[in-house]
Parts: structure tokens; C-alpha cells; sequence
């Protein structure tokens, strides 16, 4: 009897076992936001969307590709910007984040909200994408497996599959473009399905490029498909794909302003100031005066360079010394920024103008399309000079001083190039031209850049001159460059089967210079180069014309 | 069934009459200080025939003849016994005491046993014995005065937490503290924050709360075989405090003071010769200079502690009252750091009629701590403090902490650079306050109704509210990293109550040669912790600086509403302890639970059984004339632990962006209780009259079902996190408690008592499957605390030297540094291997003193404070090895060699942040005198002083270590929680306390 009583009291438990500050699925039915309300917070930066951090992306990517740079000898002068594998956690930005909350989202979505659904497998295309340049094969068809051991894809299956989610998401979209039901929770083009039909194209488009080296036929058909696709690519700035950072500060500019751990690298100094750049006022603040600006007089702008000698010896525990807060740091208004970017008209210009250079069916020239990327290009950072800059024939970049212990880290250019077109350059010459632009462009948005350095050795950066690459994430010749990121711990002890089989996709095994599938095996900068800082021209063998 | 029983009662006054008075003996017990004591049980030896003192302390009793022998036992006092010897008059003094064999003494829900008869361990602290050193949190005072309680305290300065562990940790993601209850009813203990690696400061617990002058014993019931009535609650056992009480018939008015000097006793090892060279921050240079020293030492201040508190107390036969105030202030050791207590309890038992008696209980509290220091790198003064490079000039820092900025038109921070990991310690300290309040209310009402002679019934209601804020004011100027360019502003609010409800009946009887002592009865309990809101800053830029309220937050801060746990707990049980002749007594015990957050499983009754046996041999044989007393017990408990809330199945989350963050930890609806299976075996001898004896007790205690949470691995299920009941993790252990009174004349006497135990925790099996899993219980930067299947608890796992088959240390082949391997490992452990106290008293006259000495044996810690002075040269050794030139080394570099290495080479490799951390692991092992007390009873007849006592003594806490290997105080814990256990990184230097106490009765 008493047990019963104290059964009937028992009713209330759930409730009271229910934190009444979190939102439940019933409450979200209100305003049908059971589905939309997740979006944004897959995208934010806040949750770690697609995006990664400071040890994320500013250590890894951001400083593989040159676009920014620590200047002092931090975590001893060992770490992933010398090619010891320190911080390895964009992995799990992404399992962590996007793939379990969309493989949930889309539960409720499939099959009552068609648009949804799509729009949720565009986010993980556009996760996916980003994952797979990083490590390689990574879990994509076999995500959300209860079986012990759950299956990577191999880098080739993953493209297939990514145009094939494309295509999906492309014919949904375009039988659904007057749906209105993705407006409230869509900041990035207010629910507008042609503008994302355009941004799914583009994403065709980027990652057709991406691989039009190892499988150009299928690169070709679909680079096509993409560009003859009646929604139309992103080619003006107005249709950028740019995600709204949701109240967050960005994180460059955190890490930047309030951390002073990362400023300018050396290779901006070299291409900006060398190439007259009207877009580095607009990307970077002005160096300390301290510092010496004596290569360059009329720009008070100076990098640090990558991966750096050892010079505030002695280095000490933070190793932050005097250097940190006297080198240009980014522009003060990227504090304020409110989107970053994603995908740029910019960038699909470029790609247009690399497509016409490799003979696929477009419309303009890679002339018309490399002008109008570097056209968008100082359009959407708001920079001056555009004319003079794209007839400009004989500015080439600077060789690199550094300021406060040279001639240790200083560096002479390996590029030599102008910004001028010239019809008479050779398709490696004007390659070279079209991906350093695209490299200017892609800044706070390197992760592309870093694919087609490794992809085409352009532009041509300067090499770590410390590298303390070593077993067991592998060693990186000397004035050679790092091919990716190794598999993160977690998969070795809980899914060892998985990542076994993985690093046997990979050529050399799961090694931080296992090139990845879209590096042509040609690629001269994949595993040898010069010495040092005097290492001549990299750039690939031109076998596809 | 009633019939029968008044039947029985008519039989056994009829017997009684029958053999009643030949002889009429009176007196007047009286308590050590002289004060008459109402209420003491007498009782003629080996009758039943017994009464009480009334409320003047006296007594009359009829005994069956001249020879028989009384006893007189009361709670917290040594029962004595004395011969009538045909004496019609027989005062009795008590002496207070803990040892005794036939004391009462409570046990689980304030049930009163006679201590022989428990089959279980449970040790008792008097009052007194805690007032000794008076500590603002009694729970410090208890260190080493029971075996196999585990006492550390937070690095936090006065009104910090403790963490209190009985018999080892037992649960990976539960609760492994004991249940602390105030006079039969639990009390929220709720621990809200603490400090980690990166920093962070301690947020309290509830035990500073409670006025230690209210405290008039304390009971330690050390495994869930004595807590077993309180259910889930009790499965790690449980802290029984007894409150005073007024007695009846004499009002006595006690006024105590207290006042208590801090000063740090042990400070890093720091060298003030070599500067930075004027090379950055570190004092790395070679070339040697004089510069100023003594800015560490002078940065700390001598803190003291004012307790003041007056008790009063009295009552008639109807109504007794107890009204005590106490008022607490405490200035730290750093800087602006201080602490203030009131607490006020009015507490009166009123007799309805015969049978009826209500009591109620209001303890009420307010508490403010100013500037609790922090711990870790982040916004510590300690890290600028010490890493300071030493030929710049820090008295200019000292005196212009803040610098007038023209670009901003305001004081900003002057230090000699940014750095997120050090600020100007005079700007933290001034610019960076931080405000910690708690104001709490404790109401209890009791109600008790004899429905006869043998059977009661008692019902209780308690209401325990707290409110609590927490508030850090950052000025604009502090350390970027982690304060927004306008300032920052952290503020939280919230409640914590406890609201519980019980009712018992009790029945107490004998038949023939069985004795029966039954409870039953039913709990209701709710618990809401943490409901309230929170907000941070951080490095979000506010509207205005230094404005710090609501209307100056920026868009994208958001506020939270909080609730961190909120639980229903209910049970009923019942418990019999069936005795034999006095000799053999059973215990039987069962209860069942439930717990709202088993909701959803279909686990949420769980049921628990337990058993015990105590047999008094020296009761059922002859034993030699030295042996008074031995006893022999056993127990078998089995006690469901329940398992955190809101974790059945979490929902989602507005995100700060405005969306909505999906919930991605697996929904666990069949989800089970922790279960812990305790057995435990013990023997109790004393001798030669009770002047010496042990108790001794072993236990091994299983937790099995353990819930555990686990990472997927990516791509597994649609979810990140999951929750398994796997597991199996064992203490085992010993207690070991000698007292003795090796002297004992009229005018001398010593006693001594010594506690030893040691816990065995191992990790048996984590999940199934999982085998070669690491759980990760928190780590820093080149530390870990990890525990696997085959660990233990407090596992250290730390980065070594990568050393070759002859041990040599490898150096890197062209930098010539050492270097490491690419996994921590295991290098010890934070545990200690046992645990001893020695507690003595030693009484000449009027005169007492009282020392204690604790020793940890065994065990590892770690010191990263160490690892960073290395790194950045300030340590007193890196200043050595430059005298010298060199380090010695065994190492080899390529295939050469080597035997000297550059002290900087080494240190800069070795230390800081991400180091090669094992030269910074040290013994743990500390001896300390961890309490002296020298008392002095003022004689007031002579003096004919208007008092009816004084006392005076001299006290001092942790005054000095007899032995110490670690350069920190092991026993200063950054943080109470699991991980983080006696780690150092900048942590607050320990302290030694000292100054003396007067206690007045009126």
C-alpha cells in the first residue's frame, strides 16, 4: 500500500528531472522552429560550426597557406606551425557539431520538409568539403553507424558523393524556389533558394577544380554541369556566401587583438607591399613605428615570418617576448565584423578563369575571368588602386627583412610575378597568377588557398625555416611543405579498425606528408624542395593542356 | 497487538515494584567545567532500574544495596561508573571524552545507540575537541582526528571549501562526498566552483556556514554500512553534527573570543640575482646582479581572524532555549582579501504535555568574502608576482599599478608588458575585485510523541535556503585575454534549498533475555541547486567601461537562467537491532529509494538491504582481568548511489546566436543507480579499565553499475556523448584507532589517542569494450589526471624524458635539448599510501595542553608553479646551476655522450607550460604539528571572580612540518572536485595560524 502511495508520488519525476531552461522538442513545434531553429547554431561560429579557432584553423591552415603567422617562438618553438603536431581539433569541430546535430535535424526534416532536408546535407557538403582537405578520408557514408567499427570513404568516393548530394540538393532547390519556409532562420541569404541554388553550383565548381588534376574528366563534366547550370554561379559580390558570426567576435580577430598571438606573416608583406596592393590597408593595421619599415618606406606594414628562427633567445616559456604586439596585426574593423566568408565572386571568377585555361566550355576568357576575380575582389574589401593595379606589369614581390634579428629569418621571394595578363605567358605562368589572386582573396577564408597550394605549389611562399616534423606524425623534407593533418587520437582508441583501414587509403599511411587525393603525383612540392630559404621554384609539371 | 503490550508494561512495573529500595542515593553530576548537567542518564549496573538528572543536575535513585555499583553516561561525555559503597550523597563529575565503550552515542538519523552495540565503524569529535583551533569551517578542525577521513582544504584563503572524503573516492561521475546532517536532517553542501589550471577562484560550501560554537559533537559514521538509513544519500557516509540544546534549570551565558594570526609558512624557492638581461620577460641573463628581494615576501600581509561569539542558554521543565551569535571577520594573507561571517541560531524544545514536545531550530547566516584569491594562470596576482624579471624595478610597478592613459582618458594597467598568463599584481588585486555572498536560513521543527514507554514517534520538517551571489568586477585595462578592452563583468545569482520532511517511529523494549531497538518511518526530500541566472563577459566589449550592470551589456552576451540540479528523493525504511543478553546484538537493515533523476528508466524504486552482527566476547567469556572490554563486528551493506540529474534525457539549448543548439549526448532511459557494496569487519579491545584500547576495522567496498560518460567516436551514432553503467571500482581499507591514558594521577594526566588508515582504490573494469579507455579527470598543461581500467583515483600521468635502454637521457641530435617521449605516463600517484594522527592531551592542574601531529605517508604530487619558475629563471635552483655553469646530466646526443648541459638549455626544455614535467613531481609525504593548544582554566572560586568559568588558551594550526619534500603544501588542494587533487599552479602559499581564545561562562 505504501509502495503504491509512494509510486503515485513518483509522477512528477520527469518533470523535475527536466532542466526547464532548455528547450524541448514539443516547444519547438511553436512557429514549426522544431526544425529551422537549428541551422543557425550549426553554423555559428559560436558552436564551432564550420569554421575552426585559434588552434583549429589560425595554427593549422591559416598558417600552412602564409596568410598569418606567429612572431615569437611560442609552446617552445615547437609546434603545428613547425610541424610538430601540437593542437589537431577540427576534426572534431566538425563531429562534434555539424554532423550529429544535422544527422538529427535531418530525422525530423526527412521527408515532411524537402527543403530542409536538403538544406541540411548543403551544410554538410559544405562540412564535408572542408573536413576532407584536411585529413583525407574522413567518415561520410558511414556516419552515425552503431557498429564497433565505423568506415571512412576514401577521398574519391567522397567527391562522387559530394557531387551526387549536389546534384540532389540542386534539384530540390530548383523545384522549390518560390518555398518561403527556410526565410526565418536563414542569415546568410534570407531564404532566398536561387541565391543557394547559385552557391550550390559554386560549390560544384570549387571542388570540381579542386580535383580537375587527378580525374579531369570527371572535373570537367562537372565544372560543366556547374557552370551551364541555368541557377547560375556566384559572380557578383551580391551573392556571396558569407555566414553570419551570430554575435561572436571573429575569431582571427580575437586572436589577433586581445591574445596578441598571431599578426601578418611575412609572405603577405612580400606579395601586398611587392604587388602594390590596394587590399592591404583594408586587411591589415599598421605596424608598430619601432619597427623598421627601411625595405619599404611608404608602407607601414611588416609580417613576421612563419615557423621563425629562434630569436628572442632565450626563448623562454611563452616565448611571446617583445615581438608579439609591434607587428601588423589585422585591420582593427575586422573586430566589428558581423559574416565571415565562405564562398566569394571572387574566387568562382578565378575558377572560372582556371577552367578556361584547361579548356572546359565557358563563356568568357580566363583573361575576362581572372580580371573581373580581381575586380570583385577589391569590391568586396573595399580597396582603391583597382586600374593601375590590374595594368600593373612590372611590380613583382619583395624579397623579406626582418626587422628585428636579421638576416635570420629573412627570405628572398620565390615569385616573381606581375598582375598584368599577359597573353603570352605560358598556362603555368598564368596559373601562377590566377591562384596567388585567389590566395589575396581567400584571406580569413584560407582553407581553399590551402588545397591549391598543395594542388599547384602557387603562390609560391616562403618554406618553415624551422621544421621539427618527426615521427609518429612524419617527417617533411627539408624546404618542403606539410600535406595534411594526421587522424585525431580518439579514432585510434575508439575506432581503430576504422582509422586502420583509413590510413591505407592515404599513399604513405596515416603521415603529415601523405599527399592527399588531389595532389597530382607530379606535384614538385610534395616532398622535395630546396634548402632553407634559398629553395628555388616549386610549381607542378603542366601534363593536362 | 496494544493490549498486549500495555500487558507486558503492567508485568514489568509489576516486577519492578518487587524488588525496589533499600537503599536512596542522591547527588549532583556536573559537567568538567563544574556546571550542573540535566538530563545524564544513571543507571544501576546490571538492572534496568535507571532514572535522569533533572534540570539542576540532580538526581535520586533507590538501589538494591549498598554495594551496587551506578553508572552515569550523557552524549559526548565518558560514562563512568561508581560504587555506592554505602554513600547516600554521590557527586559525580564528567569528564568529556570520545573513547568510552558504553556512551551513547547518534547514529543515522539522530537515532541515539549505545556505541557497543553498533556493528559498524563510526568514531566521535566533541565540541570541544573542535574548538580547540577554532577554524571558521569546522570541517578543517577535524583533520586527523578520526581514521580514514580525508581532509584537504582549497588553496582559498578563509571561508574556502574542503573537500571531505570518506574512505576513498567511489564514483567516477557522482558524488563520492559524505552527507553531512545537522541534527538528524541533511543539510546542503553544495560546492559552487573552483579554480583549475588556467585559474579560476573557489566558490565555497555550505559548511562555512555553520557557527562552530553551536557544534556540540560530532559523529562520523565512515561507511554506508552506518548510513545505510540515509539511502543514496548516505552510501559515502555521513557527518552527524549535534547542535547544543538549552538545559533546563540553569541559564548559563558563555561568551568566547578568538583571535587567530595567518602567515604564509612556505613560500617558493625563487632567486633575486639574475635579470632578464633586458631580454623580455625571462631573468635568463648569465651575468649576475643585486637586485631587490624582499617585494615577494612584502606582498603577503599577516592575516588575522576575529571570532566573537555568546551563547545563552537555560529553560525549566517545560521550555528550554538555546540563542547563540557569532560574529566572524578575517583578513587574508594577499592584499584586500577578506571575510566576514554572522551567524545567529535560537533553538527551543518545548514540552506540550508528557508526551509531546515540539523543538525548533533557526540557524541563520550571512557571509561575504572579498577578493577570494585565485589559483592558475589566469588573473592571479601570484604569476606577475613571482615571474617578475628581476633587474626591473618592481616598486614603481608596486606604487603606479595604474598609469593615466591619454588616448582613452583613463588608468589603465602599468606593467612591463602584456601577457595573458601574468598581470601587475597591485592591478589585480585593486582593479579586479571580486565579491562572493551567501545568506542562508535553516529552519527545522521537530515534533516528538512517546505513544507509550517503548514506542515513539518523531517527525521532522526542515527548510534549508540559501542565497548565494558571486560577482567579478575586471576593470577596463586588465589582461586582454581574458577581459574585453571596456572591462569585464561575471556575474551569478541563485538559490540552493533543501526542503525535507521525515517521520519515525522508534520502539525500544526487552523481552527476557532479547532486547529490541526498531525504527521505521518514510523521507521526502527536494533538493534545488543553482537556480538563479549567470552571465560573463569575458572578452565581449561592454557598451561603457567599467560600468558593470545589465543596461551595459552588449548584444551578444547572454544572460543564462541556471538550474544546476533539481532532485526529489524519497524512502522509506526500517531498521531492528535485535540484542541478546547484552552480548550478541543483529542488525538489520532495509531501505527503499526514489529518485527523480531515475526518471524515465523504470529504475527509479531501488531497494537495499543490509546486515550486521556485534558480539561483546567480553561479555560471553571470562577474559583476563586486563581486558575490560572486546568486542567483535561485521557488517554487509548494499546502497544504491543515484546518478546526476537531468542527464535521463537532456534537451536542447538557445545558443548565444539565437539558434538552437541540438542536444547531442545520447538520451539514457534505462539508466540504473550506482551501486555500492560495502562489507566490513571490526574488533574494539580495552584494557585495564578502560585506560587503553583500539578499534580496528577493515572494509572493502565495490562500486559496480558505474555511470559513466563516454566520447563517441566520431561518426558513431548521431550523438557525441553517451552514458554507459559499466565498471567496477574497489577501496579497501584499514582503520586503526589507539587511545590510551598512560598517566593518571590526581594532578597529571596524558592521554593519547592515535588514528591510522589507508584506502586501496583501484579501477577493476571501466566500460566493456573499452578496456584500454583513459577517463581524463581533469588536466593541465603537461599533467593529467587519467584513470583506466587496472588504475586508480588520482593516477598522475606527466610527459618523461625520452631516456635509451641505458637510462641515458636522449638530447635532440641538433638543438642538443632533452627530449620527451609522445604519451604521458604514469608517474605516480596523488594519494597518499596511508594516513596517521597523533593526538595528545596532556592535563597538570589547571592547566592543559593538547598537540596533534598529521602525517601523510606516500603518494606523488606535482608542482607546475615550479615547472614555470624554471622556465622563466627565477627559481632559486636556476640561479645555482648558473653559478655553476652547468647541470650535470647523464644524457646522449647522437651517439656522444654528455654529462654537462646549459642550466637554460635544460630549464627552458624542461619547465614551462608543455615541459618535460617529471623532475616536478615530489614525494608527497608531509609530517606536520598540525594543532598545539595550551589551556589554562582560571581558577574563578579563587580569584571569586563572577564567573563560573574561564578559560584561556594559546592555539596555533600547522605551525611547522617536521618532514616535507614537496615545495607546496600537499594538503592545500587547488580545487575540491575530483581532478585537480593536490596540484599546484599558483596556487595561495600554505600558512601557519596562531593566537589564543578566552571562553567565559556566566
Amino acid at each position: 500500500m505504501i509502495a503504491l502511495l509512494m509510486g503515485a508520488c513518483t509522477k512528477d519525476f520527469n518533470s523535475e528531472n527536466t532542466n526547464p531552461y532548455q528547450i524541448s522538442d514539443a516547444s519547438l513545434k511553436q512557429d514549426f522552429n522544431n526544425v529551422g531553429s537549428f541551422y543557425p547554431a550549426m553554423m555559428s561560429q559560436n558552436n564551432a560550426g564550420f569554421y575552426g579557432d585559434q588552434i583549429s584553423e589560425n595554427l593549422t591552415y591559416e598558417s600552412f597557406t602564409r596568410h598569418m603567422a606567429s612572431a615569437s617562438n611560442f609552446a617552445s618553438n615547437v609546434n603545428n606551425c613547425t610541424y610538430y603536431i601540437t593542437w589537431n581539433s577540427y576534426w572534431g569541430d566538425i563531429y562534434g557539431n555539424v554532423m550529429p546535430k544535422s544527422a538529427q535535424v535531418l530525422q525530423i526534416a526527412r521527408p515532411t520538409y524537402p527543403v530542409f532536408t536538403e538544406w541540411a546535407e548543403l551544410l554538410r557538403v559544405m562540412a564535408i568539403s572542408k573536413l576532407t582537405a584536411v585529413y583525407g578520408p574522413v567518415i561520410y557514408s558511414d556516419f552515425g553507424s552503431l557498429s564497433t567499427t565505423v568506415h571512412y570513404d576514401k577521398e574519391s568516393d567522397i567527391y562522387n558523393r559530394l557531387f551526387a548530394e549536389l546534384d540532389t540538393i540542386n534539384n530540390v532547390f530548383s523545384a522549390n524556389t518560390a518555398y518561403t519556409g527556410i526565410q526565418n532562420f536563414d542569415q546568410v541569404y534570407g531564404g532566398n533558394i536561387g541565391q543557394w541554388i547559385k552557391f550550390a553550383n559554386s560549390m560544384r565548381l570549387r571542388l570540381a577544380i579542386r580535383i580537375c588534376e587527378v580525374n579531369p574528366t570527371l572535373a570537367k563534366t562537372q565544372g560543366e554541369k556547374a557552370i551551364k547550370d541555368p541557377g547560375g554561379l556566384i559572380l557578383t559580390n551580391a551573392d556571396n556566401c558569407n555566414i553570419p558570426l551570430y554575435g561572436a567576435i571573429l575569431p582571427l580577430a580575437r586572436i589577433c587583438y586581445q591574445w596578441t598571438d598571431t599578426q601578418m606573416d611575412a609572405a603577405q608583406e612580400s606579395f601586398l607591399i611587392g604587388l602594390n596592393d590596394g587590399r592591404l590597408p583594408q586587411f591589415f593595421a599598421k605596424c608598430d613605428p619601432s619597427i623598421s619599415v627601411a625595405d619599404h618606406p611608404g608602407f607601414q606594414y611588416k609580417g613576421t615570418r612563419n615557423a621563425l628562427a629562434p630569436i628572442d633567445v632565450p626563448g623562454g616559456a611563452f616565448g611571446k617576448g617583445v615581438r608579439s604586439s609591434k607587428f601588423s596585426f589585422v585591420n582593427a574593423s575586422f573586430n566589428t565584423a558581423t559574416s565571415r566568408r565562405y564562398m566569394t565572386a571572387a574566387e568562382v571568377n578565378f575558377d572560372l578563369a582556371e577552367a578556361a585555361l584547361r579548356g572546359w566550355a565557358v563563356t568568357g576568357s580566363a583573361k575576362s575571368y581572372y580580371e573581373a576575380g580581381i575586380t570583385q575582389s577589391f569590391a568586396d574589401w573595399g580597396a582603391s588602386g583597382l586600374s593601375s593595379y590590374l595594368a600593373d606589369n612590372t611590380s613583382k614581390p619583395i624579397d623579406y627583412k626582418d626587422p628585428l634579428v636579421s638576416p635570420v629569418n629573412d627570405f628572398k621571394s620565390r615569385s616573381t610575378i606581375t598582375v598584368a595578363w599577359n597573353e603570352g605567358d605560358t598556362n603555368e605562368l598564368k596559373l601562377e597568377k590566377i591562384i596567388t589572386q585567389k590566395w589575396i582573396d581567400c584571406f580569413t577564408n584560407t582553407l581553399e588557398s590551402w588545397c591549391d597550394m598543395r594542388r599547384t605549389g602557387y603562390p609560391k611562399v616562403p618554406v618553415n625555416y624551422i621544421n621539427d616534423s618527426a615521427l609518429p606524425y612524419g617527417v617533411i623534407a627539408k624546404g618542403a611543405f606539410i600535406q595534411r593533418m594526421p587522424f585525431v587520437q580518439g579514432q585510434y582508441t575508439g575506432n581503430p579498425a576504422g582509422v586502420a583501414e583509413a590510413a591505407t587509403f592515404l599513399p604513405g599511411g596515416d603521415l603529415i606528408g601523405s599527399p592527399l587525393y588531389f595532389v597530382p603525383a607530379n606535384a614538385v612540392n610534395t616532398g622535395t624542395g630546396g634548402t632553407g630559404d634559398t629553395n628555388s621554384s616549386a610549381g607542378i609539371s603542366w601534363t593536362n593542356f | 497487538m496494544k493490549k498486549r503490550l500495555y500487558l507486558i508494561l503492567v508485568v514489568l512495573f509489576a516486577s519492578f515494584s518487587g524488588v525496589m529500595a533499600q537503599v536512596k542515593v542522591s547527588g549532583t553530576i556536573t559537567d568538567p567545567d563544574g556546571v550542573s548537567m540535566p538530563g545524564v542518564s544513571v543507571v544501576q549496573k546490571g538492572t534496568t532500574n535507571g532514572t535522569t538528572t533533572d534540570a539542576n543536575g540532580k538526581y535520586t535513585i533507590s538501589v538494591s544495596s549498598a554495594s551496587a555499583v551506578l553508572q552515569f553516561s550523557f552524549v559526548g561525555m565518558a560514562p563512568k561508573s561508581e560504587v555506592v559503597n554505602g554513600q547516600s550523597v554521590l557527586n559525580v563529575r564528567m569528564a568529556a571524552e570520545s573513547v568510552g565503550i558504553s556512551e551513547v552515542v547518534v547514529t543515522a538519523l539522530g537515532i541515539q545507540r549505545e556505541r557497543k552495540t553498533l556493528t559498524y565503524a563510526s568514531q566521535q569529535v566533541s565540541g570541544d575537541e573542535m574548538m580547540k583551533a577554532k577554524d571558521p569551517n569546522f570541517m578543517n578542525a577535524l583533520s586527523g582526528k578520526t581514521a580514514g577521513l580525508d581532509i584537504k582544504e582549497s588553496a582559498s584563503g578563509t571561508g574556502g571549501s574542503t573537500r571531505v572524503v570518506l574512505r576513498g573516492a567511489k564514483s567516477i561521475s557522482g558524488l563520492s562526498n559524505p552527507l553531512i546532517v545537522i541534527d538528524g536532517v541533511p543539510m546542503v553542501n553544495n560546492s559552487q566552483g573552483g579554480a583549475g589550471m588556467w585559474g579560476g577562484t573557489d566558490g565555497g560550501d555550505g559548511l562555512s556556514q555553520v557557527n562552530p560554537d553551536d557544534i556540540e559533537s560530532i559523529s562520523i559514521l565512515k561507511g554506508s554500512n552506518a548510513a545505510v538509513l540515509y539511502g543514496s544519500q548516505g552510501a559515502n557516509g555521513v557527518i552527524l553534527i549535534v547542535t547544543k540544546k538549552g538545559k533546563a534549570g540553569q541559564t548559563q551565558v558563555t561568551f568566547s573570543t578568538s583571535t587567530i594570526f595567518e602567515s604564509v609558512s612556505n613560500l617558493p624557492k625563487l632567486q633575486f640575482e639574475y635579470g632578464s638581461g633586458g631580454n623580455g620577460e625571462n631573468s635568463w641573463s648569465k651575468t649576475k646582479g643585486n637586485y631587490a628581494s624582499n617585494y615577494v615576501k612584502n606582498f603577503f600581509q599577516v592575516g588575522d581572524n576575529l571570532i566573537n561569539s555568546v551563547t545563552v542558554s537555560g529553560g525549566n521543565d517545560k521550555t528550554t532555549a538555546y540563542f547563540s551569535y557569532s560574529n566572524t571577520t578575517a583578513q587574508g594573507i594577499t592584499p584586500n582579501n577578506d571575510y566576514g561571517k554572522n551567524n545567529v541560531t535560537f533553538r527551543s524544545t518545548t514540552k506540550l504535555n508528557d508526551k509531546l514536545s515540539i523543538s525548533t531550530n533557526v540557524m541563520l547566516t550571512a557571509e561575504q568574502s572579498n577578493n577570494r584569491p585565485a589559483n592558475g594562470y589566469y588573473l592571479n596576482p601570484l604569476t606577475g608576482l613571482y615571474l617578475f624579471p628581476r633587474d626591473l624595478d618592481f616598486s614603481s610597478y608596486k606604487k603606479n599599478y595604474q598609469v593615466f592613459d591619454k588616448g582613452r582618458n583613463m588608468y589603465l594597467q602599468n606593467w612591463f608588458e602584456n601577457n595573458d598568463k601574468q598581470s601587475n599584481p597591485y592591478w589585480i588585486i585593486n582593479n579586479e575585485p571580486k565579491i562572493d555572498i551567501t545568506k542562508r536560513a535553516i529552519a527545522s521543527v521537530t515534533i516528538d510523541y512517546d505513544i507509550s514507554k517503548h514506542l515513539k514517534f518523531k517527525a521532522r520538517g526542515n527548510y534549508d535556503y540559501a542565497v548565494k551571489s558571486y560577482e567579478e568586477r575586471d576593470l577596463a585595462g586588465s589582461d586582454a585575454t581574458n577581459v574585453g578592452k571596456n572591462g569585464a563583468w561575471s556575474y551569478r545569482k541563485y538559490d540552493d534549498n533543501l526542503q525535507y520532511v521525515d517521520g519515525l517511529f522508534t520502539y525500544d523494549n526487552k523481552f527476557g533475555k532479547f532486547s529490541v531497538n526498531a525504527v521505521a518511518g518514510g523521507s521526502y526530500q527536494q533538493t534545488t541547486y543553482g537556480k538563479g541566472f549567470s552571465l560573463g563577459t569575458g572578452t565581449n566589449i561592454l557598451l561603457y567601461p567599467n560600468e558593470f550592470n545589465f543596461q551595459n551589456l552588449p548584444s551578444n552576451v547572454q544572460v543564462q537562467s541556471t538550474l544546476a540540479s533539481r532532485e526529489i528523493k524519497e524512502g522509506l525504511f526500517a531498521n531492528a537491532q535485535i540484542g541478546y543478553r547484552d552480548m550478541i546484538f543483529l542488525d538489520l537493515s532495509g531501505r527503499n529509494d526514489w529518485a527523480s533523476t531515475l526518471a524515465l528508466t523504470g529504475n527509479d524504486s531501488y531497494f537495499y538491504p543490509a546486515i550486521g552482527i556485534s558480539a561483546i566476547i567480553s561479555q560471553m567469556a571470562t577474559l583476563p582481568d586486563f581486558i575490560s572490554f572486546a568486542k567483535v563486528r561485521g557488517s554487509h551493506t548494499t546502497v544504491g548511489n543515484e546518478v546526476p540529474y537531468n542527464v535521463v534525457n537532456p534537451q536542447n539549448t538557445i545558443s548565444s546566436g539565437g539558434g538552437v543548439n541540438r542536444n547531442t549526448q545520447e538520451p539514457f532511459t534505462n539508466l540504473k543507480p550506482e551501486m555500492l557494496t560495502s562489507n566490513e569487519v571490526g574488533t574494539e579491545w580495552r584494557f585495564l579499565q578502560g585506560r587503553a584500547g583500539f578499534d580496528f576495522t577493515y572494509y572493502d567496498i565495490v562500486s559496480t553499475n558505474q555511470f559513466i560518460s563516454l566520447a563517441a567516436p566520431s561518426g558513431l551514432g548521431n550523438y557525441t556523448t553517451y552514458y554507459v553503467n559499466a565498471g567496477k571500482i574497489t577501496n579497501k581499507g584499514v582503520e586503526l584507532t589507539i587511545d590510551a591514558e598512560p598517566v593518571k594521577t590526581s594532578q597529571f594526566s596524558w592521554k593519547t589517542n592515535v588514528n591510522y588508515s589507508f584506502n586501496r582504490n583501484k579501477i577493476v573494469t571501466l566500460a566493456q569494450g573499452f578496456n584500454d579507455m583513459r577517463i581524463d579527470l581533469g588536466s593541465g598543461e603537461g599533467y593529467t589526471n587519467y584513470i583506466t581500467a587496472g588504475g586508480s583515483f588520482g593516477d598522475l600521468y606527466v610527459l618523461p624524458f625520452a631516456r635509451n635502454a641505458a637510462g641515458q637521457i636522449i638530447l635532440d641530435p641538433t638543438k642538443g635539448t632533452p627530449t620527451t617521449v609522445s604519451e604521458p605516463v604514469k608517474k605516480g600517484n596523488l594519494e597518499p599510501k596511508f594516513s596517521l594522527g597523533w593526538n595528545n592531551n596532556l592535563e597538570y592542574k589547571d592547566f592543559s595542553l593538547s598537540f596533534l601531529i598529521n602525517a601523510k605517508i606516500g603518494g606523488q604530487v606535482f608542482s607546475h608553479t615550479e615547472a614555470m619558475l624554471d622556465a622563466y629563471g627565477v627559481s632559486q635552483r636556476t640561479a645555482q646551476a648558473r653559478d655553476k655553469g652547468f647541470m650535470s646530466i647523464n644524457a646522449i646526443q647522437g651517439t656522444t655522450a654528455v654529462t654537462q648541459i646549459d642550466p637554460a638549455t635544460f630549464y627552458q626544455t624542461v619547465g614551462g607550460r608543455n615541459g618535460i614535467m617529471e623532475p616536478y613531481i615530489y614525494d608527497r609525504t608531509n609530517i606536520r604539528l598540525s594543532q598545539l593548544a595550551l589551556n589554562y582554566k582560571i581558577n574563578v572560586q579563587k580569584l571569586k571572580l563572577p564567573l563560573k568559568s574561564a578559560t584561556f588558551s594559546l592555539v596555533g594550526r600547522n605551525l611547522f612540518f617536521f618532514y616535507k619534500v614537496a615545495p607546496y603544501d600537499p594538503e592545500l588542494v587547488m580545487s575540491t572536485g575530483l581532478g585537480n587533487q593536490s596540484l599546484d599552479n599558483f596556487n595561495l602559499p600554505a600558512t601557519r595560524t596562531y593566537g589564543f581564545n578566552l571562553k567565559i561562562s556566566f
